[in-house]
């Protein structure tokens, strides 16, 4: 691990990296192999996905079907978000309505939603508001759980204080309950994220076919494998990038968990 | 005789309900409220209380409800004895190996990070619109949380083991089976809670997405024909299996590893 040179900048930035561009290195070349060497439709060359994507990325079609997606993706988290963090808030202030709800937010969080994506194409149809509800369905209940969880930790003295000194509602709302909650709720939101993303492609899959699903469904109709790689690999790039995205707003705030 | 045993009992339930009562009284507000808003608001259709229990007699009974379901649990156990299998394998490797471990750990990333729904048109290309393609969409589903939580759990072995081990003599193996493994068990039993949860997902979206016979594929064509209570009976089947899976483990935890705690609780 460490390397036989002095600590120069440069050989810190190979030791740390180096790995991480060898295996992606080996990657690429491992996948170009077998692409070369398999059947068309069962997979196609790095190189070949890297053309399709970027004959894909350069149309202004595909530029209108990312539009769709992200707008569906953050409509959806945004309402996920601003309606589950409340909700949960509201759950977690009085005692005995957190007890009351817990087990059923722990059973919605553990439900998987997609299951309920039939009954929300046969009632509400192919429109845009019945994929925000997919995707707000998907990431809801991450928020609300883990914020009821927060409200778990807040120790009972610390309102018990705040009301013997008097404190107003609205006062103990945001000097206790906020601030001691948001650290979890943020851990909620990573999760949504995640789940959003899921809720996206899936909305996009099985209601009516739009956006960045409606490119890959397209592309395995036609058997243009080159096309169906090179999607997916710009959403799982998509994927990770926000689930660090995710972790960074998790951890900013974490510092704030005692 | 009802005067005498009154105060006592009252004094304390007035301030506080029995959590037990609280939770009762809570499921059924909900389903109330459920109950209320679909005959106020919406079509007869639509999946309400009062219809599924109405018809969880019959679905239960139904010989292509409990196909359904077998056929979809027994390809979710198989699925995830593959991925189980195989994940414990090179989660071990990548934990006890730093070379393998910088070699994966991106790629095994990526995929778990990746919405695995997206595989599905792939996976139809490659296996066609068959069993084989909800197979591989459960392994791959549960596979990689696997590999993370195992390769995590062999990592934090800790180092005194090692040691006497070493200055033992134990070989490798050895030193494997009888202290990495136990001391990563809890980690796996983390990712395998995750990984159920996930083949579940799995499992269900392949069955919508190829039009596979099994309970996603119930729940599908149920609802197309507007049978929304029967539907919505899968849909119980599938949240009690998820939950089922959720405490089966944390229960397993707590009886199997009482010695493993996880902190902050």
């Amino acid at each position: 691990m460490a390397s036989p040179a002095t600590n120069s900048a440069l050989s810190a930035a190979i030791a740390r990296h180096g790995p991480f561009v060898l295996s992606l290195a080996a990657g690429v070349a491992l996948w170009e192999i077998v692409g070369r060497h398999t059947s068309p439709a069962f997979m196609v060359p790095f190189s070949e996905t890297m053309e399709r994507l970027w004959a894909l990325v350069s149309t202004t079609q595909f530029l209108w079907q990312a539009v769709d997606s992200a707008t569906l993706f953050i409509t959806g988290l945004a309402l996920a978000i601003v309606i589950g963090a409340p909700l949960g808030l509201l759950f977690a202030r009085f005692t005995s309505v957190r007890i009351a709800v817990e087990p059923y937010v722990m059973i919605l969080y553990a439900t998987p939603m997609v299951a309920l994506i039939p009954f929300i194409l046969s009632m509400m149809g192919f429109g845009f508001a019945p994929k925000v509800l997919v995707v707000f369905l998907f990431s809801v209940f991450p928020v609300i759980y883990n914020t009821v969880e927060g409200g778990r930790s807040i120790k009972p003295e610390l309102i018990e204080v705040a009301q013997s000194f008097r404190s107003s509602e609205w006062a103990l709302w945001r000097e206790v309950m906020v601030p001691y909650t948001l650290p979890y709720t943020m851990t909620g939101v990573r999760q949504a994220i995640g789940r959003a993303l899921v809720g996206m492609v899936a909305a996009e899959f099985f209601l009516s076919s739009t956006g960045v699903g409606q490119v890959i469904m397209t592309a395995s109709q036609n058997f243009d494998t080159g096309a169906v790689f090179a999607v997916i690999l710009l959403i799982s790039l998509l994927g990770v990038a926000l689930m660090r995205l995710g972790r960074a707003i998790e951890n900013y705030f974490a510092k704030w968990r005692q | 005789m009802s005067e005498a045993t009154l105060p006592a009992t009252a004094a304390a339930p007035a301030r506080r309900l029995s959590p037990a009562l609280l939770r009762a009284i809570g499921g059924l507000v909900i389903l109330l409220l459920w109950e209320a808003i679909v005959r106020a608001f919406a079509p007869a259709y639509v999946a309400k209380p009062s219809g599924v229990i109405a018809v969880i007699p019959k679905v239960i009974t139904d010989r292509q409800f409990l196909d359904a379901t077998w056929i979809t649990l027994a390809a979710v156990a198989e699925g995830l004895v593959i991925a189980v299998a195989f994940g414990t394998v090179i989660g071990l490797v990548m934990g006890r190996s730093q070379a393998v471990e910088r070699a994966l750990r991106h790629y095994v990333n990526g995929f778990y990070a990746m919405p695995m729904i997206v595989i599905l048109p792939l996976v139809t290309l490659w296996f066609g619109y068959t069993s084989a393609a909800r197979l591989a969409t459960i392994v791959f589903a549960a596979i990689f949380s696997i590999v993370t939580n195992v390769a995590d759990g062999a990592k934090a072995v800790p180092k005194d083991y090692l040691e006497v081990a070493r200055s033992f003599r134990a070989g490798r193996l050895r030193t494997l089976v009888e202290i990495v493994m136990p001391a990563a068990t809890p980690y796996f039993l983390a990712g395998f809670r995750l990984a159920a949860g996930r083949a579940l997902i799995g499992a269900v979206v392949a069955e919508f997405f190829a039009a596979i016979p099994g309970l996603g594929y119930f729940i599908l064509f149920n609802s197309r024909t507007f049978h929304h209570n029967e539907a919505f009976v899968g849909v119980l089947l599938l949240a009690a299996f998820g939950v089922g899976c959720e405490v089966l483990v944390s229960s397993g935890t707590k009886h199997l590893l009482p010695w493993y705690r996880r902190e902050g609780r």
